[in-house]
Order: structure tokens, then C-alpha cells, then sequence
């Protein structure tokens, strides 16, 4: 091989290499969705767990785990501003029966966290079981962490969610004011700290920034009921909607995609999915994305 | 110290006070079945000026009438058997030297505190909660001790995480304990908190001049109630000293200052009796004793008293209208005037508030309102489904109700400041405060506009507005509004604290939690 055959071979090879394993990856990677309907909200959990892998895939033995709910809002459960208790703890022994040493369950509430962590349901149907921390936020724990993001350049993250070896994102399914949606991608303001109203003035690419920094390896969403209206913390039984379903994906932006249909829209009507989609945190065509019923 | 009955029942109120006071604290439950409160619905001082200042009878307070009877027929026990106050100068009082009693004391001046403080009640301006012995030492605690026991526990705790990081989770357990159960859950702090400590401070350093200083030459309380066991048929045998002893006015903590026993300063202590070398002394049932010296002061200190009270009634209501805009008062609370003349100013209301967004007035309600608490949205909201308030406050001021009344009381009304409010002035996205609206109808709404942005590009964006007539002025929406120091929305007093409706508050729908 003469000097310039090599050169313009490993030049189109370098050249040609990322689009190559790029194309790879999308086929070896379809973006699965698992949905698993009924009315045992702890079964239809665990079936949509094992649709995808089964907890196992992602927590090995000895592991330290972020389960992390959406429980902002002091609510009760049935009013689905809040992640239902019994998901949450479905997920959590999922975990448990891995093999997690320790699976912590948090969230950065809106209200006052003790009225919220109470009032959710999720705090008391966790007391007790060995292995699980359901503890406030400690604001000590707050990192400043450099995202060189679009919108944030950097932000207060929660340390326990970056340090754990799994993080599962366990959002609810509800209306918002201002996003339209919120869905799995949203949830992770819960790890932010400072003043998170802040991102509402760009809360699309924000939350991109912060989605991309962020590795959750599944997330699952509770649509067992959905707010329609009202959001994010409703109130009123009548905007509530129950659809006894569960969501399970590697992929948030999938799951969310996926969930924004059960409202009627369409995943390209919410900024933030299309800002995380255009991001290249996930996929968000419908068409592109298996959905297996669980 | 030596244990004698009423030092065994003065330790163990101190400690009931203590532990309600700790108690009085959302610890996971909407209902506080036992507050503090009930010191003060024992204290005939906070009965006798809610009587006269508001001219109408409080069942709340029915347990101070039966103190009042008790005092009739025991004398002053109060002081020397249950006062929390008084158990503390006693158990610090012996480590404190004594100099000679301070002349400007004696006399009359208990009266020239108590008089006022009850005439001025009859002319609507009842201000007895500022000398209230129970309330000095519950403020005290409240905006100084507590919060400062609770910054220094967290700030250890905190100061450990820097240090070891992680491996501080090893004695996590501990530290949960004692925070769960007897820190406060944030750290506040309030106006007048140093006032308030100097004040209890204060009473305490007057130890230095003759023992329970206050008790026998200030408190109204004290004072009050020994003008009531002046009556009682519960007597010193002998009155006076003894000519070959008189041990007793070494004894005694309050009452021998002359030859003989002055009936309305003996807190029923004992102490003489137990430590009587000779077995003498000891307290029985007669009907003949009524004290020694007229029953009422001079002349000159009661209508100069009563007077003094009027005076004072009158100038202290003077308010300053431009701060009474923003004068916002607990939930429930509809007519200003009442709320005044019921309030003990006891600081308990601003102790419980689950989010920390009730603080003394200081100079915003007048002179009468001194202490009173009131709502700054802007360092905390009122909890759309918390009671606590109302179920602490000892004179029905802050009224009790039920979580679907209280969710539809008025506290005020936001009002948007469109030169600081992002989406007008800036033309950005923002809407927190509608997120925030805890109305399940939305007291904040929104509506998309197109607008020209500031850079010139036209896009569409959500205004917020309010919709008034649902607005309960909780204030979330002040609080977290993210504009750095001063809020785009803000709540401002009214007039008018009509209920909003029961309908736009989600009534009717369930709010219990099924999975407890």
C-alpha cells in the first residue's frame, strides 16, 4: 500500500466511522416500550419490568439505588399528582429482589416535603421495609455541577442521584401549565436544587441540558390514573383519568413519547420532548419505537 | 433543692410545658391532640382581658375559670406548684447572688403593670400577653432558644457532611431521632427574637436583687392571682414569725418581707413548713384569715391605673395605613378589630406554621399590634391542606376549622406587578406561580399571547393572570416567584374576607389517604 492509498483509506474510514457505528448502534437499539395494563398496579409494575429486561438487567448485586417518584405536591393519591404507592413500592422490591444493597427514594417537593411525603401515600407504604432510606432532601447534598448545557451552564444536582450505580425514574403521568406534559423527562427537576423555577423560562432546552447529563437507566411511568387538567398538582377528582397503566423504557424520551399519546397528543406538540429528541437523548418518533404489550 | 411535693408538681409541669412545646409541631399528623395551649387556657390573666376587651364569653378559655375558683379556694398555687417560669427562677435562683431588693419595685408597681393592662382590655386594647408570664417564656423559647438550638444541631450536622461526607450516614439513625422528635423542622428566624430573649433574660437577672423577683414585685399574672388567694380558706398557722425563731423569712421566696405572712405573695410553697425547726407551722382550712392591709390599693394606684389604661388605649392604635396593605393575618381571621383584642401574642401560631410564613409584627399592626402574627408570603406560604394554626391558638383568635373551611378562607388577594412579572416585563415564559396555585380550579391562569419580544422576534408566550374571586391568598405564588428579592405577584390585605367558593376549592372530593 502506497502513502496516499493509506492515507485516503484511514481517511474515509475516520471520516465514515461515526456514522457507521451510529447506524450500528440504531439497529442493535430499537427504542422498546413496554405497556402493561390492569388493575393490580403492582403486578402490571412488575410486568412491565420484566417486559424490559427484567430488574436484574439493571441492578446487579450489592448495588446502591435511586428510586425516584414524582411526589411534589401534598395530594393524595388518588387526585394523581403524585406517583402511586403502589408502584413505587413494586419497583422498590424489584429492586430489593435484585440484590440492591440500598435503594433510596426522594424527591424535591413543592409543598412542604413532610405534608408531601406523607400525604402521597409513598413514605408510609415504605415504612418499615429493610434496605429502603425515604428521607427528605438534605440540602447539603447539593453539588454544583457543570453541564455546559444550552440554556444552563451549570446547577445544583442532588448527590445521591449521581452517585447511585442505578437511578429509575418513576414519574406520573399528568397535565402541565406550562410544558403542556409532564413525563419522565421533567421528573428529574426533582434532583435540582436553588431556585428551579428559574428554568421556566426556557424550560425545554433546560431540561434537555439537564436530561443529558443525567444517566437513568429506566424509566417507568405510572398511568394508572393521569391528570388531564390542572396540572401539575390538580386537585379535583374530575380532571383525573383512570387508564390502569404502566410504561417501562431504557429510553425516557420513548416512554414519554409513548405516554403524551394517552392525552390525545402527539409527541412532536411537547417542547420538551422535541428539544431532548433533537438532543439525541432518545427517540420520539413513534414509528421507530416498539411497543410490546406486557 | 429539696424535693417537697410542689417542687416534685413544678417539675413535672415544666417538663409537660416542654414537651408540648416541642410537641407543638407538625410531627406527620393534621391533628395536634395536645399543644401548649393549654397553659395559656388555664391563665385566668389571658380570661379576665379577652373578657373585657372583646365583652363576650370564650369557652376556649372555661378552664381558666375553674383556676380562678381554684385560686378563690386555695390561694396563689399557681405560682409556686405549676408556673413553668417560676420552676425556671427557682432552679437558677440559688446560683445567683443576691444584693440588697431593689426599692423601685416595692409598693405599688405590680399594680401600676396590672391596672392598665386591664383597663386598657376594657377599651378594646388588650395587650396583657406582653407581661403574660407564660407567653415571655414561650416567646422566649419560641423565636430565640428553639430556632437556636435547631441552627446549632443542623450546622454540626452539616459541618459533619463536609468533613467525613458519606460516612456520615453511619450515625444518621441518632441524629434522625433526635431531629424527628425534637428539633424544629427548619431553621427560622424572627423578628423581635432578641427582644424576646432579653425580656426572659431580663426577669431571670432580676434574680440578683431578691428571689423571684418578678413573681412578687411585676407579674401581672402573679399579681392577679394574688389578689384572688387573698380570699382562700387555705391558711398559714401562724401568720406572722414566730418571736423566738424566724426562720421562715429566710425560708420563704416571697412572702415575709415584713413580721408577717403577706397572704397574696405566699405561693403556697411549703417551704416553711418542711423546714420549721420546731414543727409549728402548717397550712389549714379556715374560714376567718383574709390577708393583712386593705383588699384594693390606695385610691390613688387604682384610678390612677385604671386611668393609665385609657391613655393608653387610645394612642396605641395609631397604625401606619401604608404598611397595613400588606398586613396579612392567619387563616380564618375576618375582622381585624377582634382578632386584636383575642390575641395573646403567646407566638405558638408562628411556632407550628408548617411553612414557616407567620412572623410577629413588629411595627406593621401599631403599638396594639406588637407580637401579633402575620403572614410575609415572600418567606412563606400558608399550606393549602394545614390546620395547625387555628388548632394551637388558645383564644379562638385564629379559629379552629375544618381543613374544607380553612382551604376557603381569605387571607388576602394576589396582585400581579407587571413592571417585574417576567412574561410582562420581559416578555419570557414563566407561569410558577400558576403551577403553584394550590386552588384546584386555578386561582392562576394563563393565556397564550403573541407578543414582539424584546430582541424583536415575535413568539408566543403564556400571561399569567388571577382570577380574583377564587383567590384565598395563600401566597405560594409570591413565594416562589423566581425574581431575585422582590416578587412579580404579590398578596395584599382586603377588607372583605368573604369565603371563596366551595365549589372552586374542590370540595367534595376525597382527601384522605387510603393507604394508611
Amino acid at each position: 500500500m502506497d502513502r496516499r492509498t493509506f492515507i485516503k483509506t484511514t481517511g474515509s474510514a475516520v471520516l465514515l466511522a461515526p456514522v457507521l457505528l451510529r447506524e450500528a448502534l440504531a439497529a442493535r437499539e430499537q427504542s422498546l416500550v413496554a405497556v402493561a395494563e390492569g388493575t393490580d398496579y403492582a403486578a402490571i409494575t412488575r410486568r412491565a419490568i420484566t417486559a424490559v429486561g427484567g430488574m436484574k438487567r439493571f441492578v446487579k448485586v450489592g448495588d446502591v439505588v435511586v428510586v425516584k417518584p414524582n411526589m411534589g405536591w401534598d395530594r393524595s393519591c388518588e387526585l394523581g399528582a403524585n406517583t402511586h404507592p403502589l408502584v413505587v413500592r413494586a419497583v422498590v422490591e424489584e429492586c430489593l429482589a435484585a440484590g440492591a444493597k440500598k435503594v433510596k427514594v426522594f424527591d424535591n417537593t413543592c409543598n412542604d416535603a413532610r405534608r408531601c411525603y406523607v400525604n402521597s401515600g409513598i413514605e408510609g407504604i415504605l415504612n418499615g421495609m429493610k434496605g429502603v432510606e425515604c428521607k427528605h432532601i438534605e440540602p447539603e447534598r447539593y453539588k454544583k455541577v457543570v453541564l455546559n448545557g444550552l440554556f444552563l451552564k451549570e446547577w445544583d444536582l442532588y448527590d445521591e442521584a449521581l452517585t447511585a450505580d442505578v437511578y429509575i425514574n418513576v414519574p406520573v403521568a399528568k397535565h402541565h401549565g406550562l410544558s403542556k406534559l409532564t413525563l419522565g423527562l421533567k421528573n428529574v427537576m426533582g434532583i435540582m436544587g436553588g431556585t428551579r423555577g428559574f428554568i421556566h423560562r426556557n424550560i425545554d432546552v433546560a431540561l434537555a441540558d439537564v436530561n443529558a447529563h443525567v444517566k437513568k437507566h429506566l424509566t417507568i411511568i405510572d398511568a394508572t390514573r393521569i391528570l388531564t387538567a390542572h396540572g401539575p398538582q390538580g386537585g379535583n377528582i374530575a380532571d383525573v383519568k383512570v387508564l390502569n397503566k404502566i410504561i417501562a423504557s431504557t429510553d425516557t424520551v420513548a416512554a414519554d413519547a409513548f405516554a403524551t399519546t394517552l392525552f390525545g397528543l402527539k409527541p412532536s406538540d411537547i417542547p420538551v420532548t422535541v428539544a431532548a429528541f433533537k438532543r439525541g437523548l432518545g427517540e420520539m418518533n413513534l414509528d421507530k419505537i416498539k411497543v410490546m404489550k406486557a | 433543692m429539696r424535693m417537697t411535693p410542689a417542687r416534685v408538681f413544678q417539675l413535672f409541669f415544666l417538663m409537660l410545658f416542654l414537651i408540648l412545646f416541642v410537641q407543638t409541631e407538625y410531627r406527620g399528623h393534621d391533628e395536634i391532640n395536645a399543644a401548649v395551649n393549654t397553659f395559656f387556657r388555664v391563665d385566668p390573666l389571658v380570661l379576665i382581658s379577652c373578657l373585657l376587651a372583646t365583652k363576650t364569653w370564650i369557652w376556649m378559655l372555661f378552664p381558666a375559670l375553674l383556676m380562678v375558683v381554684a385560686t378563690l379556694l386555695l390561694g396563689r398555687f399557681f405560682c409556686g406548684w405549676i408556673c413553668p417560669l417560676g420552676t425556671i427562677l427557682d432552679l437558677v435562683t440559688s446560683r445567683i447572688a443576691k444584693s440588697a431588693p431593689l426599692k423601685a419595685l416595692k409598693g405599688n408597681t405590680k399594680y401600676w403593670l396590672l391596672l392598665p393592662l386591664l383597663s386598657s382590655s376594657l377599651f378594646n386594647l388588650n395587650l396583657s400577653g406582653l407581661l403574660d408570664p407564660i407567653a415571655i417564656l414561650l416567646r422566649g423559647l419560641s423565636f430565640f432558644f428553639y430556632p437556636m438550638l435547631g441552627l446549632a444541631a443542623r450546622s454540626g450536622w452539616v459541618g459533619l457532611y463536609h468533613t467525613i461526607g458519606e460516612r456520615r450516614d453511619t450515625v444518621a439513625p441518632v441524629y434522625n431521632l433526635i431531629r424527628d422528635n425534637l428539633l424544629p423542622f427548619r431553621d427560622t428566624i424572627y423578628p423581635l427574637a432578641l427582644f424576646s430573649a432579653l425580656l426572659l433574660l431580663g426577669i431571670i437577672a432580676l434574680e440578683r436583687f431578691e428571689t423571684r423577683n418578678w413573681c412578687r414585685n411585676l407579674c401581672p399574672l402573679g399579681t392577679l392571682l394574688g389578689w384572688l388567694g387573698r380570699f382562700s380558706l387555705f391558711n398559714r398557722v401562724p401568720t406572722g414569725l414566730c418571736g423566738d425563731c424566724g426562720r421562715c423569712r429566710e425560708l420563704c421566696p416571697t412572702g415575709f418581707d415584713r413580721d408577717f405572712l403577706m397572704k397574696e405573695e405566699c405561693i403556697i410553697c411549703m417551704e416553711c413548713s418542711k423546714g420549721c425547726p420546731h414543727d409549728r407551722i402548717s397550712f389549714r382550712l379556715s374560714l376567718k384569715h383574709k390577708g393583712i392591709g386593705p383588699l384594693l390599693p390606695e385610691r390613688r394606684v387604682l384610678l390612677g391605673g385604671m386611668a393609665g389604661g385609657l391613655l393608653l388605649a387610645l394612642p396605641a392604635r395609631f397604625r401606619p395605613p401604608e404598611k397595613g396593605s400588606r398586613l396579612l393575618r392567619p387563616p380564618g381571621v375576618r375582622s381585624e378589630d377582634d382578632f386584636v383584642q383575642k390575641c395573646v401574642r403567646c407566638g405558638e401560631c408562628m411556632k407550628v406554621c408548617l411553612k414557616n410564613a407567620l412572623y410577629p409584627a413588629t411595627y406593621q399592626a401599631g403599638f396594639e399590634g406588637i407580637y401579633t402574627p402575620h403572614v410575609i408570603p415572600r418567606l412563606g406560604y400558608c399550606e393549602y391542606n394545614c390546620t395547625l394554626c387555628g388548632q394551637v391558638c388558645p383564644t379562638g383568635a385564629i379559629p379552629r376549622l375544618p381543613v374544607e373551611s380553612k382551604r376557603r378562607e381569605v387571607i388576602g388577594k394576589a396582585v400581579f406587578d407587571k413592571n417585574h412579572c417576567l412574561p410582562y416585563a420581559r416578555k419570557i415564559d414563566c407561569i410558577v406561580c400558576e403551577e403553584h396555585c394550590p386552588i384546584p380550579e386555578k386561582a392562576i391562569r394563563s393565556r397564550e399571547v403573541q407578543i414582539t419580544g424584546l430582541d424583536g422576534v415575535v413568539k408566543t408566550i403564556k400571561e399569567p393572570y388571577l382570577v380574583e374571586e377564587i383567590c384565598n391568598g395563600c401566597g405560594i405564588c409570591e413565594n416562589v416567584c423566581p425574581l431575585e428579592t422582590k416578587a412579580g405577584i404579590e398578596v395584599f390585605a382586603v377588607n372583605s374576607h368573604v369565603p371563596i367558593s366551595a365549589q372552586s376549592s374542590g370540595e367534595g372530593t376525597a382527601l384522605s389517604n387510603p393507604y394508611q
